[in-house]
């Protein structure tokens, strides 16, 4: 079977003035349908830029990457922020809710980038996910009057509500205590053997070793 | 109905977006509209108030006939004539009077007799006053109110009567305080008994002076016809046509008629007074047109002000929402669905600003009628419509040309960049 995530010689180089800032140095690497990886690595290694290359959200300087079968490292605009609805849901270390739009509103948000979604039909699958994270008392609720773990976890609703390919999660529990990241990470893990693939960016190495396999960055490159 | 109507649907959650971060800024939204508020109550008040000052100048010369009249006088030959047709006088006679009062689209036809000075003596003394000659029911047709006592009427005209009806501002001078009903006045020396007195029209706005009716003495017109050019004929007779649209047949089947029934000879004059009326018209139109020049640049140059200052206020909505544009972004919104987010928040608070306008110029007309009755006139101004749809094109105009921009930058944002709140 053909791996969910395929990239060959990624490599990213930021240009700051005259100087070439190197962030990817050719980076291989491929994930499996199913599979929960974490990508770990000290700040400034370069697995955020992996990440937003992974997600779509940034193309690499050179390499190849297909994702779900499709080469997306030739995308650009409006074909590279369809990929990132269909094929991929971001999960922040700031949750990055609207402020303005209640819970339900939230999580129905990017079924309405995907086009053609009656409003009916975005509602109902967003209600239907926040039961299933048990989050249906809060459908009417605006983000502030959340706590921490609810936010992330209306956030977690959110990505998955396009029923994506794979889930990018990046610092999830950074700014969450003990008890709130505890209770993110068990979702990330019920969801996980649920049959979804996650790809975890942290520098965290308790909250690393919960994910089936680590892929280790260090100055642009995989070292392990 | 959205599910039938998808792009309907998805254009209306746009304007809910907008309306939501109206709502979350009532100040600062109310301060962007504010220039396009009185731009738009500016173009509709004045629109209302130049088509209802128009159309009641009308409506004034309309209420004295003006513009569905015209008169047919008798001349005589031309100066100049020399071949036999042209030397004919059969002159204007009561038939010529009949045959045009039984022409198609004719609503009334009046003896006229213009008259002379003449001197008139009366119980608080002599002067000189213009003496009318009229028929029954034209005092009615141009609206000259009777301020006392009665009008002409046929019978007087008929039996040729020796009564008169006298101007109200000649009252005064000939009457002194006392009533003129039932005295007696001497017309060139002849007795006469005044049976009413007539007061000059009034009008809603026209600024044209009718005082002049209201020094006159108008007697039956038969009689200053037989005084002085002999029975049967008249000097002029009054047509009226059913409405303005018919008076242009009118006038050239009347004047067709006259000119067969006296045999070819050009003996007569019309004057067509309607054409008056047109060319007076045409002047106050004229100086509307150029008042609208005046007040569409107004109303222009406000709508852009107030396009400036919801650019600058887009932008900075732009600038504090940088990591939701990202965040949009992120969950796959592509440009083009970012540069519609913010153009249809221009695009709304421009729509709100020229109804809310469109509602300010209602209510500066209302006031305008409100200080109208406090002057004893009332003013029944209507909404111009033409100017509300211009104040709605103009603003929707303004939204889109002043929104494109901030949009445009909006949609440019790179999402990391964005995300990162940069």
């Amino acid at each position: 079977m053909a791996a969910l995530i395929a990239a060959r010689g990624l490599t990213k180089t930021y240009r700051l003035g005259q100087v070439d800032v190197p962030a990817l140095r050719g980076v291989d690497t491929t994930v499996d349908a199913g599979e929960f990886v974490a990508i770990v690595g000290p700040s400034g290694s370069g697995k955020s830029t992996l990440m937003h290359i992974l997600g779509c959200l940034d193309t690499a300087t050179a390499g190849s990457y297909h994702l779900d079968g499709e080469d997306v490292s030739r995308f650009a605009g409006k074909r590279l922020a369809q990929v990132r609805n269909r094929k991929v849901g971001f999960v922040f270390q700031t949750f990055n809710l609207m402020p303005r739009l209640n819970v339900e509103e939230n999580v129905a948000l990017p079924l309405k980038y995907r086009g053609g979604v009656p409003r009916s039909e975005r509602r109902e699958r967003a209600r239907a996910l926040l039961e299933r994270l048990g989050l249906s008392h809060r459908i009417g609720h605006r983000p502030d009057e959340l706590s921490g773990g609810e936010r992330q976890r209306v956030a977690i609703a959110r990505a998955l509500v396009g029923s994506p390919a794979i889930l990018m999660a990046d610092e999830p529990t950074g700014n969450l205590d003990s008890h709130a990241g505890a209770e993110v990470l068990a979702t990330i893990e019920e969801l996980h053997r649920d049959g979804h693939t996650i790809v975890m960016v942290t520098h965290d190495a308790d909250v690393a070793a919960r994910a089936q396999r680590t892929i280790h960055i260090a100055d642009g490159r995989v070292v392990a | 109905m959205a599910e039938r109507f998808p792009r309907l649907a998805a254009g209306w959650e746009l304007v809910e977006d907008a309306l939501r971060e109206v709502r979350a800024h009532p100040l600062r939204s109310v301060l962007t509209l504010s220039g396009i508020v009185f731009g738009a109550a500016s173009l509709v008040s004045m629109t209302s108030l130049a088509r209802a000052m128009k159309e009641m100048a009308y409506r004034d010369l309309e209420s004295i006939g003006f513009p569905r009249s015209y008169v047919v006088w008798d001349r005589g030959p031309r100066s100049d004539a020399q071949r036999a047709v042209d030397l004919r006088h059969p002159g204007l006679r009561l038939a010529d009077l009949e045959a045009l009062r039984h022409m198609p689209g004719v609503s009334s036809v009046h003896g006229r007799n213009p008259g002379t000075e003449m001197v008139v003596s009366a119980p608080a003394g002599q002067r000189l006053a213009r003496v009318e000659g009229v028929d029954a029911g034209y005092l009615e047709v141009r609206q000259f109110p009777i301020a006392a006592g009665r009008s002409l009427r046929a019978l007087d005209v008929m039996r040729v009567s020796r009564v008169a009806v006298v101007g109200t501002l000649l009252q005064s001078d000939l009457f002194g305080a006392a009533d003129p009903v039932g005295r007696t006045i001497t017309i060139d020396g002849v007795r006469f008994l005044v049976v009413g007195t007539v007061a000059p029209p009034s009008f809603e706005i026209a600024p044209i002076d009718f005082d002049f009716a209201a020094r006159r003495i108008y007697v039956p017109y038969t009689y200053l016809t037989r005084y002085r050019d002999g029975q049967g004929r008249l000097s002029g007779v009054l047509v009226t046509a059913d409405t303005a649209t018919e008076f242009g047949r009118v006038l050239q089947a009347g004047t067709m008629l006259v000119r067969q029934r006296h045999g070819g000879a050009e003996d007569f004059e019309i004057e067509n007074e309607a054409a008056d009326v047109q060319e007076d018209l045409a002047m106050a139109d004229g100086i509307l047109a150029g008042w609208n020049v005046v007040m569409y640049a107004i109303a222009g140059v406000t709508l852009v002000v107030g396009g400036i200052g919801l650019f600058s206020v887009l932008l900075i909505s732009v600038r504090e929402r940088v990591r939701e544009i990202g965040i949009r972004k992120a969950l796959g919104a592509d440009d083009g669905a970012i540069r519609r987010l913010f153009l249809a928040e221009s695009l709304t608070l421009a729509f709100l600003g020229a109804v809310v306008g469109i509602g300010g110029g209602a209510g500066l007309i209302l006031i305008t009628e409100f200080i109208s009755r406090q002057f004893g006139r009332s003013f029944a101004i209507a909404i111009h419509p033409p100017g509300v749809a211009l104040a709605i094109v103009f603003a929707v105009i303004v939204g889109l040309v002043f929104g494109w921009y901030p949009a445009r930058r909006a949609a440019k944002l790179d999402p990391i960049e964005a995300i990162a709140g940069v």
